[in-house]
């Protein structure tokens, strides 16, 4: 277990002290101090101190008559004109930023016009004016119709044994499962090419024979793996720190849903990523260990790559036949289980007994290709320069079987 | 107790017999010569030692029995093909792999200054192992072989891209290990090493065992096969002579098939018009003369 260890970390400190990864690292948030930055200056170009005017030929509006604010919630002023003249007159004079017309007919048509000079109003601006008419509207209805009407329908989507719920409003609910597949996808193509590139650089350097003397196989390919899965989680954990701490900056500037930690997500991710991971780095091991240098193998790992990241190809298809039996196979299929899983925890519930069955085929799988990752090793490991061939590795495996068996 | 115990392993691969029936035992504190030509079996041989492959038959004992991960730690090999990581500096590299073999990181380190300087590669312990010459790799293979203080070394080829000083400096070093107490196989093309090292040798050809012992009862035992010429003339074409070494001028060395009278060689000679004879000896064989004879001879033996 400490060789485990000290292959782990010897690899962790490998990367990290690469150039390479100090950029990727940093590329990150650098974007998304960027994005931050640009969304606030937009938030903060949108809201504008100038009133909104308008011209309430359809008698429904009263100024006086605000909706419901949180507490240090911004609203604009709004200013009533008897006419467009002087509505106009005031926009011409930078008074007002824009005037809204409620024609007398509104109630039946529906429409309303805007006016402005050269810039429009932000949307929130906008959407300050049609919280006005809205509360306005509403406002001869009991506080409770109000208070309903005008936050919308709360659509909690529950599975029918009640097993699992999803609460629609939130859009963070939406969002999140895509970061996680998103960061899950980001590892298995980071890890998975790092992963070659140690084994196929074990064998390059004709280094395996040394470790092969020191430390089991499992000691090295596990402590690989794990160095790896720490390179991989430095990188997402400084990402997430930066989103966060990007999301409490924009808050103060921009108007934030809640947001709750996603238990469930988290708990699904956690129990899908450990055997997925191990999955993906078992099969780069295997792969490395029967290629005779690194390009060869990246032609194959991208197509293990592929069988990972094939549930993006079907994103329509979950968002609209969540239960079709595609979806149902990829969600059980152990390569693509943590996507499919993870983009389906968006938009709809996974039954439990698809959680379970996938759980349970992802770890198996985990586990045999982790058992042949390790013979092909100790096979492929000292065969410089000649691949191994499909049919070399059956018949060794008989052979070691049969050694096995022997002992 | 033997260190190592080889007894009766077999190993093929597909159809290929790399090895069939080898068994020898190393002694502790002893230097042991594995010799065998190119694709003798004697990497396959070493490989099973260390239980790289297992063997198809027979068994293999290491300090006494099977090999596990406490025995490993007391194992230092060199194997033939040389590896170090090449775009890593040399002394992380080194302190690595002596840390895998369960050397804690400080001792490594206190260690690692005593053989960079004594194998004069101090000031290069922060270049980058591919940066370093071919001579400086492999003295530092040598360290990465010696850093844990192995009680059993196995090494292949020593001596390969190393210069004559270096050469003495490793041999030295070999000498010392052996009076420490230290086990070390040596596998190596270089007979007048083996010559000067060795106490015991196993010759592997065409994956079996065909000579095994002390190397002064071989040389011994083979004395009558090889003979000293002094004179003048064509040596060539002489019955029951395997080889004929011109050494300078006027001295030839001869080498006897197995079985061969240097009596009737002499008559051969003294019965030739061609060649003026002004001394002739039976010579004690080196050890080159020895393997060429074996080897040679087994394989006229397999074209028969």
């Amino acid at each position: 277990m400490r060789k485990l260890w000290l292959v782990a970390r010897y690899e962790y400190n490998q990367i990290v002290k690469k150039k390479s990864f100090l950029v990727g690292v940093l590329g990150m948030p650098a974007l998304i101090v960027i994005i931050m930055i640009i969304s606030i200056i937009a938030a903060l170009g949108q809201r504008s101190d100038q009133p909104l005017g308008y011209v309430d030929y359809a008698k429904l509006l009263s100024p006086t008559v605000t909706p419901p604010l949180e507490e240090g919630e911004d609203f604009t002023e709004m200013r009533a004109f008897p006419d467009e003249t002087t509505a106009r007159a005031a926009l011409d004079n930078g008074d007002i930023q824009a005037y809204y017309v409620v024609p007398k007919d509104y109630m039946e048509t529906g429409e309303i016009a805007m006016f402005y000079l050269t810039q429009q109003p932000g949307e929130i601006i906008q959407a300050d004016f049609f919280d006005f008419l809205r509360a306005n509207l509403l406002v001869k209805q009991p506080e409770a119709v109000q208070r309903r009407l005008y936050e919308g329908v709360n659509v909690i989507m529950r599975a029918a044994d009640g097993s699992r719920e999803m609460d629609t409003e939130n859009p963070f609910n939406f969002i999140l499962p895509y970061i996680a597949s998103f960061f899950f996808v980001f590892i298995v193509m980071g890890s998975a090419g790092y992963m070659l590139q140690a084994v196929t650089d074990e064998k390059e350097n004709r280094t395996i024979e040394i470790l092969a003397t020191s430390l089991r196989p499992i000691d090295l390919i596990g402590g690989k793996a794990l160095g790896l899965l720490g390179v991989g989680l430095t990188q997402i954990g400084i990402w997430i720190a930066t989103g966060i701490l990007a999301l409490i900056v924009v808050s103060f500037f921009i108007e934030m849903p809640p947001l709750e930690t996603p238990w469930s997500l988290l708990a699904v991710v956690t129990l899908f990523f450990l055997p997925a991971y191990a999955l993906v780095a078992a099969l780069m091991t295997a792969i490395g260990s029967a290629v005779t240098d690194q390009r060869q193998g990246q032609q194959i790992s991208g197509i293990v790559n592929l069988l990972f990241t094939f549930p993006f190809f079907f994103i329509m298809l979950i968002m609209a036949k969540p239960d079709s039996p595609i979806v149902t196979f990829l969600t059980l299929f152990p390569t693509t289980s943590f996507v499919t899983i993870a983009l389906r925890w968006g938009m709809n519930i996974v039954p439990m007994w698809q959680l379970i069955v996938s759980w349970i085929l992802v770890v198996g799988a985990a586990l045999a290709s982790i058992w042949l990752a390790a013979r092909i090793f100790r096979l492929g490991m000292l065969s410089y320069g000649q691949p191994l061939s499909p049919k070399h590795i059956l018949a060794s495996l008989r052979e070691q079987k049969s050694v096995v068996s022997n002992e | 107790m033997a260190t190592v115990t080889v007894s009766h392993v077999s190993k093929a691969f597909g159809d290929v017999k790399a090895v069939r029936d080898v068994s020898f035992e190393v002694h502790p504190g002893e230097i042991f010569g594995l010799l065998g030509p190119n694709g003798a079996g004697k990497t396959t041989t070493i490989r099973m030692m260390l239980d790289i492959f297992r063997p198809d038959a027979g068994d293999v004992s290491i300090f006494g029995g099977r090999l596990d991960e406490a025995k490993k730690a007391r194992i230092g090999y060199m194997p033939e093909e040389r590896g170090l990581y090449k775009d890593l500096k040399l002394e992380p590299t080194l302190i690595y792999l002596a840390t895998l073999k369960g050397v804690s990181e400080s001792v490594a380190r206190a260690r690692l200054d005593d053989w960079l300087r004594r194998f004069d590669l101090a000031d290069y312990r922060q270049k980058k192992v591919q940066d370093l010459s071919k001579g400086m790799q492999q003295k530092a293979q040598i360290i990465a072989t010696l850093l844990h203080d192995p009680d059993l070394l196995i090494i292949d080829e020593p001596f390969s891209g190393l210069d004559p000083v270096n050469t003495r400096l490793v041999k030295d070093i070999i000498e010392e290990l052996r009076q420490q107490g230290k086990t070390i196989i040596m596998s190596t093309h270089q007979m007048h090493q083996v010559e000067a090292l060795c106490n015991r040798i196993v010759l592997i050809n065409r994956g079996q065992a065909v000579l095994y012992g002390e190397v002064d009862q071989i040389k011994r035992n083979f004395a009558g096969n090889a003979l000293a010429l002094e004179g003048h003339g064509d040596f060539d074409q002489l019955p029951g002579v395997l080889e004929v070494r011109h050494q300078n001028n006027h001295t030839w060395n001869l080498t006897l098939e197995t079985g061969a009278n240097p009596q009737d060689v002499l008559r051969a000679l003294l019965a030739r018009p061609d060649v003026k004879v002004e001394r002739f000896e039976l010579a004690e064989p080196s050890l080159e003369d020895i393997f060429v004879t074996v080897v040679q001879s087994h394989q006229e033996a397999d074209h028969a």
